[in-house]
């Protein structure tokens, strides 16, 4: 009998692994295998030409020790992990919440703020390239002559501000899905209540979304992190290295440099991601410890 | 009774499946020369007619480039197809890479899957070279009588590693000053010649530069913080970037510090802009625009001026000489060989054969590049086309090659960077060519 059960299990772990064989397959050969290379070389002295030679922890060590991580790839990076993240959250609840009202136009709006997600960034960055050129819409709208992207002191506010034009759409989308689930009897009961629409935002809508605030803050906090592609179209992480982020420099160093040094990119790509992985304890911690933890 | 028959059943399908398979797997491995069954049918009888189709031994070279342009990739497939014609037994499989050619040629370096035939960049072959990826080519050289003399000596050079060379020049580029004939007509100036100094280049800006127009300024001389021109300036004053043997920067001398302080005076004066100041990323479309009279560019803009402006009437010459005479900078890509390469002599025969005469003169009337042939100096083409000519001729007036050793790109990295505080920041030129020079020296370690 023991057997004849066991034998079930069996089966059926081998039919559920076999569904999820393609991905499994995929994922063992892209990902794992590659990211336990990455781990590999990172403690390597590797240029691509000879094969990777043992290192050890010489290659952390240049991390740390480098001016552009310290002084330009991680302080930006924070920055705008910072300034994104709070400004995406706010506008795409602020977004999801005026969706949800019975609104005229109400799909027309809400594809209009989900088309620059589905757009290529690629494309996007392109056409901020033309906005905020010196001769660009955005000068003459406003009659500035600041040359945005060539500005030390603009050019990443203008990428942070592209990037939660380009996300907030998607986060929107998940917002609604989460402000669906909030039974609407909770507002009828406040309504008798007295209280105001802002209360009402404030008092249910925020703290009932919570699970949904932890979803999208951080989804939102690893891919500022990992921003990279406006940059590299936008700026090539200049003017200046004012738009020098993590992600940037492993590029750079993989791949841009005359020298190659694919270790040392390594060890910074291992260092990111133990960043990515505290930051995201600590907001499960914030977030989740701040409530009752109920919801879930 | 039943079961047995099933298991007989199984059994007879089993063998057959087996000696199927056993078939098969005699057949597989087919012998080298292909034996060609052909089956004919006549009148029910069956006749089977054995052919031996011995095929001519082919060697498959692959060859890489990136494609810069339409044009260039159809003249390279010409040149191949006439080596095709004349050496029937080598097949070159020509595999363009676009996108970041340099980035794809490494990783298939680094994965074994590397082209025999590819082109190496002046800036960055040398970690080919010193890394054992390139094949030295002076025993192949030898063999079939080619001579690093026939060729333009400061382009062999560049591509010359402890005494063996390790890539043969396809074409090249220098720099030329080339100027709006319009705006100098409307401004009452005389044309330039190759004798002009930097005392005329900055009188000529002056009075090129008219601002009445706040849509459409026009500056005398354009100066972009571009790596890839400012040196010009530096060697003109008798600098260097590098000293002679990579292990240190000049960026801090004397000259390279009085040559930054001139290059960027022209802005500092009015006179002078940045493309970005303009809006564009490219000196090349304000040059066509007529917005900057005068620029420092290579031939490549010659075929786009031609194309993009072609109402544009402009001049080419060499760029006026400095305090330390002449100065100029040679962009030029080789055509190597992969030290892992199994033909290496099909392999040679085919960069023989794009570099002969024959092609460098192919090279050199389709216009958008330079041959770097030496013989080709007195061509007719050079004497009916004067602009060519200057940004060739270039190559023998104190031209180095645009190359920095290791640590190239935090070179050119930190001269842009020293250009663009200087520019923007008002930094003082001492201030930032040390700058510049101490983080190359971090660099270096």
């Amino acid at each position: 009998m023991r057997t004849r059960t066991d034998r079930r299990k069996w089966a059926d772990a081998l039919n559920g692994y076999l569904f999820i064989s393609p991905w499994l397959i995929i994922f063992i050969i892209f990902s794992l295998i590659s990211l336990g290379y990455a781990v590999y070389l990172s403690f390597t002295e590797y240029n691509l030409l000879r094969p990777p030679r043992w290192w050890g922890l010489e290659g952390y060590q240049r991390v740390l020790e480098d001016e552009l991580f310290i002084s330009k790839a991680l302080p930006n990076t924070f920055k705008y992990v910072l300034i994104v993240v709070p400004i995406q959250t706010f506008l795409s609840l602020v977004l999801a919440f005026a969706m949800d009202q019975n609104l005229r136009f109400q799909r027309f709006f809400r594809t209009i703020f989900y088309l620059p997600s589905v757009t290529s960034s690629v494309v996007i960055s392109l056409i901020f390239i033309w906005i905020f050129a010196p001769q660009g819409i955005f000068n003459q709208i406003t009659g500035l002559t600041v040359n945005w992207l060539d500005d030390p002191r603009t050019a990443f506010y203008v990428i942070m501000g592209m990037n939660i034009f380009t996300t907030s759409g998607t986060l929107m989308l998940i917002f609604l899905a989460g402000l669906q689930d909030i039974p609407l009897a909770v507002y009828e009961a406040a309504e008798i209540d007295g209280a105001n629409g802002l209360q009402k935002f404030f008092y249910i809508t925020v703290p009932m979304l919570r699970p949904v605030i932890f979803f999208v803050v951080t989804v939102g906090v690893i891919g500022c992190f990992q921003v990279f592609d406006q940059i590299f179209v936008m700026t090539n992480g200049g003017p200046l290295d004012s738009t020098t982020t993590i992600t940037y420099l492993i590029y750079k160093w993989a791949f841009r440099d005359t020298r190659i040094q694919m270790g040392q990119a390594s060890a910074l790509a291992v260092i990111l991601t133990l960043i990515i992985l505290a930051v995201t304890l600590l907001q499960r911690r914030v977030i989740e410890g701040s409530g009752s933890g109920a919801e879930r | 009774m039943n079961r047995l028959i099933k298991l007989l059943l199984i059994l007879t399908v089993l063998a057959l499946g087996l000696s199927a398979c056993g078939q098969t797997a005699t057949q597989q491995p087919t012998p080298q020369p292909q034996t060609v069954r052909e089956t004919v049918t006549v009148k029910e009888t069956v006749t089977v007619k054995e052919t031996v189709v011995v095929p001519a031994e082919k060697i498959t070279v692959r060859l890489s480039g990136w494609a810069s342009s339409p044009a260039e990739t159809a003249l390279l497939e010409s040149l191949l197809y006439k080596f095709s014609v004349e050496n029937p037994d080598i097949l070159v499989k020509y595999e363009p890479i676009t996108g970041d050619y340099k980035q794809v040629l490494l990783t298939s370096i680094a994965s074994g899957t590397e082209p025999d035939i590819f082109y190496v960049d002046i800036f960055w072959w040398l970690e080919l070279a010193a890394n054992d990826a390139l094949l030295p080519l002076d025993d192949l050289m030898a063999a079939s009588g080619v001579s690093r003399s026939d060729f333009i000596p400061a382009l062999i050079d560049a591509f010359t590693y402890e005494g063996k060379t390790y890539g043969i020049p396809k074409d090249f580029n220098t720099l030329g000053m080339f100027y709006n004939k319009d705006l100098f007509d409307k401004a009452g100036l005389a044309y330039p010649t190759d004798d002009w100094t930097w005392d005329n280049l900055r009188e000529a800006a002056a009075k090129l530069t008219d601002l009445s127009d706040p849509n459409k300024p026009i500056y005398g001389f354009c100066t972009p913080p571009d790596p890839g021109r400012f040196p010009v300036f530096v060697f003109q004053n008798g600098g260097t970037v590098m000293n002679s043997d990579y292990t240190d920067t000049t960026l801090d001398s004397e000259a390279a510090v009085k040559a930054a302080e001139f290059y960027t005076s022209f802005r500092t004066n009015q006179i002078g802009a940045l493309p970005s100041d303009l809006g564009e990323g490219w000196q090349g479309t304000l040059f066509g625009k007529g917005q900057c009279a005068m620029v420092y560019e290579g031939g490549w803009l010659i075929p786009y001026l031609r194309d993009q402006f072609p109402n544009t009437k402009y001049g080419v010459v060499m760029p006026p000489a400095g305090p330390g005479g002449e100065g100029n900078l040679i962009f030029t890509v080789a055509w190597g060989i992969s030290a892992n390469t199994k033909n290496a002599e099909a392999a040679w025969k085919v960069v023989n054969f794009l570099t002969s005469e024959a092609s460098q003169k192919a090279v050199l009337e389709s216009g958008f590049a330079l041959p770097s042939r030496q013989a080709l100096q007195n061509s007719d083409y050079l004497k009916n086309n004067p602009n060519s000519a200057a940004i060739f001729n270039g190559s023998f007036f104190g031209a180095k090659p645009f190359f920095w050793g290791a640590v190239g790109s935090d070179v050119n990295d930190q001269m842009a960077k020293a250009l663009e505080r200087m520019f923007k920041e008002n930094q003082p030129a001492p201030e930032a060519m040390k700058q510049a020079a101490d983080s190359i020296r971090k660099a270096m370690r």
